[in-house]
């Protein structure tokens, strides 16, 4: 390999690896705090700015033991990424598998067994 | 002798055509600086309204820093004659306050004048972007539109719509009561489709890959029909 394909691949690699890291800087509670408290609430009990009357099903209380301990982590994990309908639940759930990536929705599923002190079922 | 009177008249009638087209044109262009004037005078850029693309949003503290959304690419969003009225008369639509969860939106958006706001109105419809293509979505209320908007996705979760002569829906999105008033169903389309271009970080999910294109296309001819 020459000289110069050697230092455009050098250059390409530190440009991948910055590029990685600033855009995996956010942590699971900034996550949540952005993109789910406004239908589960800010501590996570279902109660977020979107639940009104009208809505037709009650966002996850993700704060309940009894509730989320049903949940194995492959269920929560697909809710996340594909929506409600993956696991034949309301589409008031949005699809998230094309806005967070695949490590932050792991993450994401460690932060809802932090807020509901609980374990896969 | 006929045929020269009617190409007489024919040249004669271009010409005018030409003039009034010309004059209007210059005078748009007179207006969008006029507006751009009052624009920056009124101090309305900066972290309310961001009118230099293409987005350089890269983090939440980016977006949330912002006062009100971006108009880099108003002249594709938004429809002339809402916003001349919109900007003397500015009622809420957001429920509440930009980027908040929490705050109502207080409805203390600067009020124009009618010349003011025909003169800022011709500024901002400059403002385009090469990533919206126009011409391709008519608004139209069809059955496909509305089992994507509110059966495949639940768009009501978060924006506000009119069923059945009552609003309903979620608080946190700009609602889309009469959003055919305002909004060009071309520009739906293109944000539904390449969102990062216009919003690269935001609340509301990518859909690109849950929705397809032809529901994309239904549901921003439905948006437009609102």
């Amino acid at each position: 390999m020459n000289k110069k394909a050697l230092y455009f691949i050098m250059i390409f690699a530190v440009m991948m690896t910055l590029g990685k890291g600033i855009s995996y800087a956010v942590t699971a509670e900034e996550n949540y705090k952005f993109y789910c408290v406004q239908c589960h609430g800010p501590a996570g009990k279902g109660d977020g700015i979107n639940v009104t009357k009208d809505m037709a099903v009650t966002p996850r209380n993700h704060a309940s033991t009894a509730d989320m301990s049903k949940l194995s982590d492959a269920d929560i994990t697909n809710a996340i990424t594909d929506g409600g309908p993956a696991n034949s639940k309301s589409p008031l759930m949005p699809p998230f598998g094309k806005t967070l990536t695949a490590d932050e929705i792991k993450d994401m599923v460690s932060h809802l067994r932090k807020l509901c002190k609980c374990t896969a079922k | 002798m006929v045929k020269r009177v009617s190409c007489s008249r024919v040249v004669v009638v271009s010409l005018l055509t030409s003039a009034i087209i010309g004059f209007g044109a210059e005078s748009s262009r007179a207006d969008a600086a006029k507006g751009e004037g009052v624009f920056e005078a009124k101090k309305c850029g900066g972290l309310c309204h961001i009118t230099q693309g293409p987005a350089t949003e890269k983090t939440f503290a980016d977006q949330l820093k912002k006062k009100g959304p971006e108009l880099w690419y108003a002249g594709n969003k938004l429809k002339k004659e809402w916003m001349e009225k919109w900007l003397q008369n500015p009622a809420v639509i957001r429920s509440l306050e930009y980027n908040s969860l929490e705050k109502k939106n207080p409805g203390n958006h600067p009020k124009l004048g009618k010349d003011e706001a025909g003169a800022v109105t011709d500024y901002l419809m400059t403002l385009t972007s090469k990533d919206v293509e126009t011409g391709v979505i008519n608004p139209k209320s069809s059955l496909q539109g509305k089992i994507a908007f509110e059966k495949r996705q639940a768009c009501q979760g978060c924006h506000q719509v009119e069923k059945t002569g009552k609003v309903v829906g979620g608080m946190v999105a700009p609602s889309l009561v009469k959003a055919g008033e305002r909004l060009q169903g071309d520009w739906v389309y293109a944000y539904l489709k390449k969102p990062k271009v216009f919003k690269p970080v935001k609340r509301m999910p990518i859909y690109e890959g849950y929705l397809s294109d032809v529901d994309m296309k239904n549901i921003a001819a439905l948006v437009a029909s609102f």
